[in-house]
């Protein structure tokens, strides 16, 4: 079975952007994700987005990114057989990190169960699916070094074996993230997996992805 | 694999079919603030020791079984929070960096354990991490990209996951009661375990006693809330109709359901309105371990794999512990006592956590060649 990528969103610490629609937003030096946030990135409001951890906030992005580019509708009504596999360079070390020390300030007696919600690593996929109304599977992976690749390659093993009509795969890296849809080539797309997954072979990490489908998309429109 | 009650499935197995319960009071940490002081713990570990809860496990396990791990087997560690005491006692000035607590460096212990070469990588799925990697092993043999796949799972009771289910008012202060009209929670517990996945090719030419086989898998989210499940259950209800289409079999052969069954009033009456959905016309046997064993978290999918695959082998469905007074919903599917089958080739097990996951799995016993 061949397998495209049929749309892919990414976010950095100076802007965001998307692949097959060719947007790219640089920040202003008085905007952030967060001020950007309402008008630009989200087709609605995220509920309790200042609230979200960091990782969390950044993967929103980058799906709700990466949906826009594939012409998926991303209204949470409209549930989509759609999955997510996402991987990170810590884990939830950030947000553990964060649960536990403000446990024990409040002195070991008050925990508080809107940080300890978003201590798996699998939460901010979770928040993905909720708003974007993804009901195909869920995952988290990781593994040695950066692993964007291998995730890519989980999604489309996932589609192959029928367990969803689409994934989304991506990362997370610091204030880094990028997500694509991924599904048969019958459905279009920007480029096969395989021809990405070559072309940034060895490390394919965040920005070599991003270049890479970039690059061939640029190609395929000259 | 190594449970409260000791190493080993038949050990296991047996305590819940005797009815037996692990939990009991907590004395690792201090639960005076909690709403809840019991646990299913494993006896003799020590907290916030040398090395973690989870490797003194595994080192157990893996002393007191040798499983004949093939040097090319793929590695799936399965697990929501690892090591997360080794960050427990960093931020409590106890020594250590926090950052050993990563998942992706208890894969690299993990790893030199257990000898495994091929690729590695951690699965997290919530309470569903265990089942979703037995899954991913059994894709990855099926799609011909491994031939053998050791899934390796664990999660541990801890101050950092105490305090958080205790503050969502998840806990009750009895021991759980899956499926009881009087439920009033779930019961923390602790595990590791692990399979060893192979295709039948090679199973065969190494001579392997073929246990169980893994013929069907699915997964589904509710996409609806990060720790309540769906009302109306179409997550679970998606993974157990993926299951059953990739086993390419009927809800009328699936012969008996081990439920995620946690002892919460949503959870379980989530999973009973899954299955009164697919499974109404033959009401297969339904039970849930966590009674017996607590809520082992990123574990409990493949504890509860390996106990329905001990159930098809002993042709005996287990008793549901502390069950008193089914659920409406539950009565006529769920038991106190030990239900005898007069079919047992085929079980489903259901598992279910936050964000909405859901996991299915179907497990045959092996067919016998002429």
């Amino acid at each position: 079975m061949a397998i495209s990528i049929l749309g892919a969103g990414w976010i950095t610490s100076k802007g965001y952007g998307t692949v097959k629609l060719c947007e790219e937003h640089l920040f202003a030096p008085d905007e952030t994700l967060y001020t950007v946030a309402k008008n630009g990135i989200f087709n609605r409001p995220v509920k309790n987005f200042g609230r979200l951890d960091r990782l969390s906030r950044i993967t929103l992005a980058a799906v709700s990114l990466a949906l826009r580019d594939a012409g998926i509708d991303s209204s949470p009504e409209a549930k989509k057989d759609i999955g997510i596999v996402g991987t990170n360079d810590q884990g939830s070390l950030e947000t553990d990190t964060a649960y536990f020390r403000d446990f024990v300030d409040n002195g070991r007696k008050l925990a508080r169960a809107n940080l300890f919600i978003y201590t798996l690593p699998s939460s901010p996929m979770g928040e993905a699916a909720i708003h974007f109304g993804l009901s195909g599977p869920l995952l988290y992976m990781a593994g040695a070094g950066r692993s964007l690749a291998n995730v890519m390659v989980t999604a489309a093993e996932m589609i192959a074996g029928a367990e969803s009509a689409l994934m989304l795969a991506g990362m997370t890296c610091g204030d880094e993230g990028i997500y694509a849809v991924i599904g048969e080539s019958k459905h279009g797309g920007i480029c096969s997996l395989d021809t990405v997954l070559k072309s940034a072979a060895g490390d394919a990490d965040l920005e070599k992805i991003v270049t890479t489908i970039r690059s061939l998309k640029r190609g395929q429109s000259e | 694999m190594l449970t409260p009650f000791g190493a080993g499935a038949d050990l296991c197995f047996e305590s819940i079919l005797a009815k037996q319960c692990a939990v009991a009071n907590v004395k690792r940490f201090n639960t005076a603030e909690f709403t809840s002081r019991i646990a299913a713990t494993i006896r003799d570990l020590r907290y916030h020791g040398e090395t973690s809860l989870v490797m003194q496990m595994f080192e157990r396990l893996f002393a007191s079984s040798c499983p004949g791990i093939p040097a090319d087997a793929a590695l799936l560690l399965a697990t929501t929070k690892g090591e997360i005491d080794l960050l427990e006692k960093s931020l409590l000035g106890k020594g250590g960096d926090p950052g050993e607590s990563r998942l992706d460096r208890l894969l690299a212990r993990v790893t030199a354990l257990t000898g495994a070469k091929g690729p590695a990588a951690v699965m997290s799925a919530a309470c569903t991490s265990s089942s979703a990697a037995v899954g991913r092993a059994a894709a990855m043999i099926s799609a011909g990209k491994s031939e053998c796949v050791l899934v390796v799972a664990c999660d541990c009771v801890t101050e950092f996951i105490y305090s958080g289910f205790s503050s969502l008012m998840a806990l009750d202060t009895a021991p759980a009661r899956p499926f009881d009209a009087t439920r009033k929670g779930l019961s923390l517990g602790e595990a590791v375990a692990f399979s060893l996945l192979m295709s039948e090719e090679r199973a065969e030419r190494e001579g392997r006693n073929i246990l169980c086989e893994i013929s069907g898998w699915g997964m589904g989210d509710d996409a609806n809330h990060m720790t309540g499940p769906s009302r109306a259950s179409e997550g679970l209800i998606s993974a157990i109709q993926r299951a059953l289409s990739s086993a390419s079999v009927s809800p009328a052969e699936i012969d008996f359901i081990s439920a995620h069954g946690t002892g919460t009033n949503y959870n379980d009456e989530m999973e009973m309105r899954a299955f009164r959905a697919l499974f109404s016309d033959t009401t297969p046997p339904v039970y849930s371990v966590k009674g017996a064993i607590g809520h082992t978290m990123g574990a409990a999918g493949l504890i509860e794999t390996i106990i329905a695959m001990k159930s098809l082998q002993a042709a005996t469905v287990p008793p549901t512990v502390n069950l008193q007074c089914p659920d409406d919903d539950a009565k006529g599917w769920v038991s106190s006592e030990p239900v005898p089958l007069k079919r047992a080739k085929r079980a489903l097990v259901a598992n279910s956590g936050f964000s909405g996951v859901n996991t299915a799995l179907i497990l045959n016993l092996p067919t016998v060649k002429a």
